[in-house]
Order: C-alpha cells, then sequence, then structure tokens
C-alpha cells in the first residue's frame, strides 16, 4: 500500500484483494484502516481516527481525522466526514461498506444520513471484539434526517448538485493581507482560487439552508484546492467548505505519516449567498488567522437569480 | 398529545420539585416524568430557530425532583455549528442550576445522533429515559437503544473524572486582561463602566470554574449583559467527540433566554460581554465569539481574559 494515497481506482483495489487472499473487496477495507490511521492529523487529543470506504463505483476512499490547535472544536474534521468528502470531490455517486478504527460517534452517525440509503451502509469498526460488518441503521435507529426536512425528490450528498450561483458579485476582504506568493503570479493564483471555490460552491449540499458555498486554498507553489459546503439535516455536524477544502489539500498531498507539517497555505477564496442565513465569512477568516496567519482571503458573495 | 395547561410556567425553563408534583396531580398523571411529554408543546413555542422555523421542546426531569426546559436555537449570519439544540439547551440550563442529573427526557423529535453523543457526557447516559412526542406510539425508551456502542467518555477518561453535571472546579490561576473590542464604544445605554465590566468579569470566571472541558483540559466561560444591565453566564461543555461540544457563548444565550431574557423586539439585547478562557489554548473561543457578538450583536463590547494556570494542565 503506497503511503499517502487517499483514493485507490477500482482496478487497483481488485489487485490489492487478490493479493491479500480475500475474497470480496469489502473484506481489503479493515486491512487498510491501520495505514488510514498513520495519515490522520490530531494534534489536541492525539487520537487518530482511520476510516477506509468502498464506493459503488468500486474505488476504495481513505478518510482520516483532522483537529486545529486554536480553534474551537467545531472546526475538526472526523474520518467518517473526511471519507466521504473525499469521495464527493471525486464524483463518487455512492458508499456501500466503511470500515474504521474506532466507532462512529452520534455526529457522524447523523452526517452520514445525508446519503441516499444510509440505514444500509454497512460499518465495520476494526476496534470491536467481534469486528463484522453491520448496517448503519443498527448503530442510529429511529433516526433523523434529510426527510424529516426534504422531500423525496432533492439531491442528497454524491448525487449530483448544480447550485444556481446567479451574478457573483465581487466583494473582495483582504484578510491576512500580506499576498506573498514567492514569485508566482498573484493574478493567476487569485482567479483560479475564485474558480475553484465557485466550482465548489455550484456542487455543494446546502438544501436545508439553501446557502450554497465553496471553499479553495493555493499552497506555496500554487496549486490549489477545493472543498464544497456539506449540510446536516440536524445542523451541527454539517461540514463547512473551509473544512471540506482542507479534505482536499490532505488528500491530495496525503499528508506524511506521523508528522504534523505546517500547512503552507498563502492565500484562500470563500465563496457563498450574499446575505446568507449561513454565512461563513468570519469562520474563514479565524481558521486563515489560526492555521495559515498571513494568508490572504477574497470573499465572493454571490446572487441567486432564483429565490432559494 | 394532549397539552397541559401553561399558566403557572409561561416562559419558565425550571420547575421546582413541588411545583412539579402539584402539577402531575392536577393534570392526573401518576409519576411525574408522565407530565414531561404535557408540556413539551410549551417548550417548543419559547424556541428561536429562524433559521429552520422547526421549532424543538425538550423537557427533562432531574434527579432533584425539578424539571428543566430546553428549546432550539438558530443565529442567521453565523455557520450551522453555532446552533443550539433542544438537549443541548436543557442539559446546560440543569447544569447552570446546579442540578446532579437527568432522568427522563421528552422531546418534540427524535434526538439526532448529535445530540444523542452530547448526552453521552451526563454519568449513567446510557439509562436516561427518552420519549419522543411526535412517535406514532411514544413510550419512554433508554438512551442506550437510541446510540448502540456509543462512543463516550469512558473512551478517553478514567472512570473518576468529573462528568457532565457533577461538580467542577477547575483552577484558572492568573487572569490577564485583554480588550477586544467589537464594533462600537462599548455604550450599556448609561449602564456602562467599572461596574459591569466587573460583573461580567467574575460571571465569566465563574462560568470557566465550573465548565466541562475535560478532553482539551481548556476551561471557558461566558458572559452576557443586556441593556437593562443584567448579566447572564454560561459554561463550555465539552463532548467526547468533540463536534458536539456547546461553546461558552452558546452556553451564556441558554442562560439568557432561560432567566427571562433576551426577548426585546426580537433581537438578543446584548450589549457587552465577556471571554475568561486559558491562555494560548488548543481549545480558544475567542475568534468565534468575536463572530458570534458581530451577528447577534453588532456594536457590543467584548473582553478577554486569559488565565495562566499554576499547574502545568
Amino acid at each position: 500500500m503506497e503511503s499517502g494515497k487517499f483514493v485507490i481506482a477500482a482496478q487497483e483495489a481488485e489487485a490489492m484483494a487478490k493479493t491479500a487472499g480475500v475474497a470480496a473487496l469489502k473484506e481489503l477495507l479493515p486491512l487498510l484502516v491501520p495505514t488510514a490511521q498513520r495519515l490522520a492529523r490530531p494534534p489536541i487529543s492525539n487520537y487518530p481516527v482511520g476510516a477506509v470506504g468502498l464506493g459503488t463505483s468500486g474505488r476504495i476512499f481513505l478518510g482520516v481525522n483532522l483537529e486545529f490547535p486554536g480553534l474551537p472544536l467545531n472546526h475538526s474534521v472526523h474520518a467518517e466526514q473526511f471519507l466521504v468528502a473525499n469521495a464527493a470531490a471525486q464524483g463518487e455517486a455512492g458508499i456501500s461498506c466503511i470500515a474504521v478504527s474506532s466507532f462512529p460517534c452520534g455526529h457522524c452517525r447523523q452526517f452520514l444520513q445525508e446519503i441516499r440509503g444510509a440505514g444500509e451502509i454497512q460499518i465495520l469498526v476494526t476496534s470491536d471484539e467481534d469486528a463484522a460488518f453491520r448496517p448503519l441503521s443498527s448503530l442510529l435507529p429511529h433516526r433523523f434526517g434529510p426527510f424529516d426536512l426534504l422531500h423525496k425528490g432533492i439531491p442528497l450528498l454524491l448525487e449530483p448538485h448544480d447550485n444556481d450561483l446567479g451574478s457573483v458579485e465581487s466583494a473582495v476582504i483582504a484578510g491576512g493581507g500580506q499576498e506573498v506568493y514567492e514569485g508566482i503570479e498573484k493574478e493567476g493564483i487569485q482567479q483560479r482560487l475564485r474558480a475553484a471555490a465557485g466550482a465548489a460552491a455550484k456542487a455543494s449540499h446546502a438544501p436545508y439552508s439553501g446557502c450554497a458555498a465553496g471553499f479553495a486554498v493555493a499552497d506555496g507553489e500554487g496549486r490549489v484546492y477545493a472543498g464544497s459546503y456539506m449540510e446536516s439535516a440536524a445542523y451541527n455536524p454539517s461540514l463547512g467548505p473551509v473544512q471540506a477544502a482542507m479534505v482536499g489539500y490532505v488528500a491530495a498531498c496525503g499528508g506524511v505519516g506521523g508528522e504534523y507539517r505546517g500547512w503552507g497555505i498563502f492565500a484562500a477564496a470563500l465563496v457563498e449567498k450574499e446575505a446568507a442565513a449561513v454565512s461563513h465569512d468570519g469562520t474563514a477568516r479565524i481558521f486563515l488567522e489560526a492555521v495559515a496567519p498571513g494568508a490572504h482571503l477574497n470573499v465572493y458573495r454571490f446572487r441567486s437569480s432564483a429565490t432559494v | 398529545m394532549e397539552e397541559k395547561p401553561t399558566r403557572s410556567t409561561v416562559g419558565k425553563f425550571v420547575i421546582e420539585a413541588e411545583e412539579a408534583q402539584a402539577m402531575a396531580k392536577e393534570s392526573g398523571v401518576a409519576a411525574v416524568r408522565e407530565l414531561l411529554p404535557l408540556l413539551v408543546p410549551a417548550a417548543q413555542r419559547l424556541a428561536r430557530p429562524p433559521i429552520s422555523n422547526y421549532r424543538v421542546g425538550a423537557v427533562g426531569l432531574g434527579a432533584s425532583g425539578r424539571i428543566f426546559l430546553g428549546v432550539n436555537l438558530e443565529f442567521p449570519g453565523l455557520p450551522l455549528h453555532h446552533s443550539v439544540h433542544a438537549e443541548q439547551f436543557l442539559m446546560a440550563n440543569a447544569n447552570a442550576h446546579g442540578e446532579p442529573g437527568i432522568r427522563c427526557v421528552a422531546v418534540s423529535s427524535v434526538p439526532c445522533g448529535h445530540c444523542r453523543q452530547f448526552l453521552q457526557e451526563i454519568r449513567g447516559a446510557a439509562e436516561i429515559q427518552i420519549l419522543v412526542t411526535s412517535d406514532e406510539d411514544p413510550a419512554f425508551r433508554p438512551l442506550a437503544s437510541l446510540l448502540p456502542n456509543p462512543f463516550g467518555p469512558p473512551d478517553l477518561l478514567h472512570k473518576d473524572a468529573p462528568l457532565l453535571l457533577e461538580p467542577h472546579d477547575n483552577e484558572l490561576g492568573a487572569l490577564e486582561a485583554t480588550g477586544v473590542a467589537v464594533g462600537g464604544g462599548g455604550s450599556c445605554n448609561g449602564i456602562r463602566g467599572g461596574g459591569l465590566e466587573r460583573r461580567l468579569r467574575e460571571a465569566a470566571e465563574g462560568a470557566a470554574r465550573s465548565s466541562h472541558a475535560p478532553y482539551s483540559g481548556c476551561a471557558a466561560g461566558f458572559a452576557v449583559a443586556d441593556g437593562g444591565g443584567r448579566v447572564y453566564s454560561g459554561s463550555y461543555v465539552e463532548s467526547a467527540a468533540y463536534n458536539p461540544s456547546l461553546g461558552p457563548a452558546q452556553a451564556a444565550m441558554v442562560a439568557c433566554l432561560a432567566a427571562g431574557g433576551g426577548r426585546e423586539g426580537g433581537g438578543w439585547g446584548i450589549v457587552a460581554a465577556a471571554l475568561v478562557e486559558k491562555e494560548t489554548a488548543a481549545v480558544s473561543h475567542e475568534g468565534t465569539a468575536r463572530i458570534f457578538l458581530e451577528a447577534v450583536a453588532p456594536g457590543a463590547h467584548l473582553k478577554v481574559y486569559r488565565f495562566r494556570p499554576s499547574a502545568a494542565v
């Protein structure tokens, strides 16, 4: 298993299953959990969690927990959320099974409800004495979920979203403001950040508030990573666009096992709705202050042509 | 479910044990816990969810025999993790009143996973009886049946560590003041000055002392004052699962509403606030408190006090 890989293509997954001598792909998942754990970044708890999921496409996705010192704990990303955000960013249509290093907490059991057919997602906990796959419905019986608030035709998480952003009003707000890009052309980066955040906003899952949002970050070499806001019917377990972008960043870079490097973010862009009931502007600012002081943030607010 | 007349409980978030028993008699129910579902509609009416307009009311019976109400709160202009669920409100309310345990909870809709997780912070959480009034056949069932194989305090703490609703007395050490102005010049309708600032600081300090933060070790408390100079404070309540933690600003808003505050003209009427938290904390609420006040009480003055514990935590 190549360290640092957060997505395993279907063919490679099958080859690995053969090599490992397991009958079905899903039996491979628990074997990959320890590797996933080693990629986790939880400097507050030092409690690494690894999650490995099998997509309906046959691809395997990894998820790890992320913690950000200096911020409230609701900025943390759980391994199961990382896994789902990772899969969503890769256009995966469904998750059938997940193996994870410790029991999903209630927050995650709730977040997973955003996926259609969540009840049938098979979950295996490697730390369990009798580790075996069981349906998510057995871990969150009598659930509260999307259909308590939405009608059945609304797209759920991992289904195609194409939110109407209308006209993007450029409301540029300077964040730490040094705008040092170490020789990389500033305008090019800003445009790419804006485009990436805009695309992420278009694909975001925000059916409860109607407030689509996307975030993008750029590293010192001008690479751009973006993430889409993912709302939960239960509100609080929602994954912020900033967190989703960090998932994109970690998943692309792979991280280095056991070593917590700095984040190296130089610039960022937030695309969200004007006068939004749910706004990430302030939270993005404090996130960058803690995680990447000096990084420049541009905020773009759009006005939907349709009322959501 | 049939609604209980609420003449004696309008706007009341805490019902004393004797009154609870009297109400139970009047309603003709055998046990006080059977009274809880009858009070849920009244609780729902006190909810403030302007984003979802989905009102949730929760009514809990404490070990002391007192009844506590909880409602959901939503704050437009902020990310959704600033929301307070009714079950969290209920626990923060009970906690603020020194209630040692919650035995039963009746709630208007089935608790979400976030709340089932948050409730794990109470000792004996598995046995808390939950009744959902929107169920076809509402009946009390143990929380364990709603969150089997829970992740919780026992996974991270040793068994003697105090849990939520148990006495906490966090050591704060020396307090250093840092003024952080949010918005305008901190006018408090003529009540400004050392008196109010001191009361806010003391209230936030007291709240930090009793906060439940065993995972990060970062005790924190928040206090807010309204235009009438009334001060309300709340303690940070951490969750083993991190994200469901209740921030100190949220806990203070719970106290504000539970005490009958925050009802002027639909706004919250907050004019000043104080945050007490640890210096260079792994978990800091300063930034979040600033954006919270910007959205909920623009112009309110915030003062932040950072403490340095004498022992290394």
